[in-house]
């Protein structure tokens, strides 16, 4: 017995030296590092990065290495441009005006931590139709169960049966395997409009649920069929370009469109490992996957989502002391993982 | 014999598991009134929407209960035993040695383990009012590791107590202190589900230092 607790301790400080002694040497050691806010540029037709060293002026650098000032990205900084009187009052051969250009500007995010995270079935479900215009905040719930999805009135706690008898019904007509796997929506009242959730179900197939006048309105997208979707994001932005972004089975991003067509891109965008940044203008997207090692950029058409550019910038290898560690940036659980 | 045991242990643990049990049903009592507060005022789409979007099961203020109890507890029972070196005279006793020292230790065990479930029940009841079974369990789910923790808290305590020697004392510290930061590097909602089995084995494989302990002391070993 006496043996058993020594190795037994020896055991828990080993583990504890390769738990403690890594992060306090990478706590140490590591220095932050960023990279510069890149965009490609309508006027450019290149990817320019904003340069704010210290005592610079506020500049951009395009890939060439050439300096540029604001109006190298007159989509992202129009308001900034507009107070100076600057902003052009055309581009890419076309008339612009500052409403048009802040009503296109689309921005979206999608980090790993995100989607790796043991989350609750619920889902709260607004009224996208409200009667005095204005979102309200949800008053009933989806509740995703193994037999099927349920509608729960929040405030009793009590499943609303007409309301979850119509739409099994829905679901069964078009359909729908349990249990259902994705679910995106924004259930919150900070937003122009609703758009309910983009749900897939346990075959893939994309649907997108949506209460209209306190019923659940059901749309199946077959264009998506077969794509093996293993990430959907609703968008809900004020252009109304996209309905939402989709990761199929192969990893390509596809752009789901408000009329159900799929547009696939040349993106290559892995959910589960990678941040994503979006930042769309009237002209084109500027779409950022990046992992540890590096980042890369697509600058793609607003118009068709077609291919115009790309960059990739690695990060610096810096060698970190190999150890074990118990939580990740890249998930929400608590498990060992060794670091090499 | 056993219940000659189990009668002294109750004698020694009483009032400490009373003042467990009356802090953790005020905890308990306060928390949940609290959100029944909310619910008066906000309605239980509050409840919902926090448990939902944000990273929490609402029952975060009773997170350092289970250890803190666990820890209260096997101070009350060894305390008495090591003082004056009277575990001599327990191990003296016409017992196995190794019977009596696992019967306190699943005496504190089984008494906290009671605790805890009461504990997880009402919440669970309480909780279950306003939300769904998927949210309940989701709380529970999180909250098991703090039980563990209060497992953690209880045996390592105990360990503590019964090693002879001020150096091995220090390694045993070191040890508990990182189980126990472990099992409190996150709050995010069931992180642990996953290593929580590995968790479990760990903890209780830390018992067998109870017994390493006693033996080093019986062999002399004391600073």
């Amino acid at each position: 017995m006496k043996n058993y607790g020594k190795i037994f301790l020896i055991a828990s400080l080993a583990l504890l030296f390769f738990w403690v002694v890594p992060w306090l040497y990478n706590l140490i050691t590591l220095k932050p590092y960023s990279t510069p806010f890149t965009l490609y540029s309508c006027t450019l037709h290149d990817f320019a990065s904003l340069d704010r060293g210290e005592g610079k002026e506020f500049q951009f650098i395009d890939t060439k290495g050439n300096v540029h000032g604001d109006e190298a990205q007159p989509m992202f900084y129009a308001g900034v441009l507009a107070s100076r009187g600057a902003l052009p009052d055309t581009l890419e051969g076309r008339a612009v005006s500052l409403e048009e250009i802040e009503r296109n500007a689309v921005i979206a995010t999608s980090d790993p931590k995100d989607i790796n995270r043991t989350l609750p079935p619920v889902y709260l479900l607004m009224e996208s139709v409200p009667e005095r215009l204005e979102l309200k905040d949800p008053e009933d719930a989806l509740v995703s169960r193994s037999r099927g999805i349920d509608i729960v009135k929040m405030a009793t706690n009590e499943i609303r049966a007409d309301k979850t008898a119509l739409l099994r019904q829905t679901l069964q007509e078009q359909g729908f395997a349990y249990p259902a796997k994705l679910f995106s929506g924004k259930p919150s009242h900070r937003k122009a409009y609703d758009e309910g959730y983009l749900v897939t179900d346990a075959q893939d197939k994309l649907y997108q649920f949506k209460q209209v006048n306190d019923t659940v309105v059901v749309r199946h997208f077959p264009e998506a069929d077969g794509l093996a979707l293993k990430f959907v994001m609703i968008t809900e932005f004020d252009n109304h370009a996209t309905l939402g972004y989709l990761v199929s089975g192969d990893g390509r991003l596809q752009m789901l469109l408000p009329d159900g067509h799929v547009i696939p891109t040349e993106v290559s965008f892995t959910p589960e490992k990678e941040d994503l940044l979006i930042v769309g203008d009237l002209f084109y997207y500027t779409v950022k996957t990046s992992t540890d090692e590096g980042e890369r950029f697509w600058a793609l058409s607003s118009s068709d989502f077609s291919l115009v550019d790309t960059l990739s910038r690695p990060y610096p290898r810096e060698g970190s002391f190999p150890g074990i560690r118990f939580t990740s940036a890249n998930d929400g659980w608590v498990k060992p993982r060794l670091t090499l | 014999m056993n219940k000659m045991i189990l009668y002294k242990e109750w004698l020694k643990t009483r009032w400490i598991l009373l003042g467990i049990a009356v802090v953790m049903a005020a905890l308990t009592a306060y928390c949940f009134l609290n959100l029944t507060k909310v619910v008066q005022i906000r309605g239980a789409e509050l409840l919902w929407e926090a448990l939902v979007t944000k990273e929490t099961v609402l029952t975060e203020i009773l997170r350092y209960v289970p250890v803190i109890a666990g820890a209260l507890l096997a101070l009350s029972q060894w305390i008495p035993e090591i003082q004056r070196k009277r575990l001599k005279l327990t191990l003296h006793l016409p017992y196995s040695q190794t019977g009596m020292l696992a019967m306190i230790t699943a005496y504190g065990l089984v008494a906290l383990t009671v605790l805890f479930g009461l504990q997880a029940l009402a919440c669970a009841w309480a909780m279950g009012t306003w939300v769904p079974a998927e949210l309940v369990a989701r709380m529970l789910r999180t909250m098991a590791v703090w039980y563990l923790a209060g497992w953690a808290g209880y045996l390592f305590t105990s360990a503590l107590c019964l090693e002879p020697t001020w150096r091995m004392r220090v390694v045993v510290l070191g040890v508990a202190a990182g189980a126990l930061r472990l099992m409190f590097l996150s709050g995010v909602p069931e992180a642990y589900n996953g290593f929580f089995p590995w968790l479990l084995l760990f903890v209780l494989l830390s018992g067998g230092l109870l017994f390493s302990g006693v033996a080093r002391f019986k062999e002399g070993l004391q600073d």
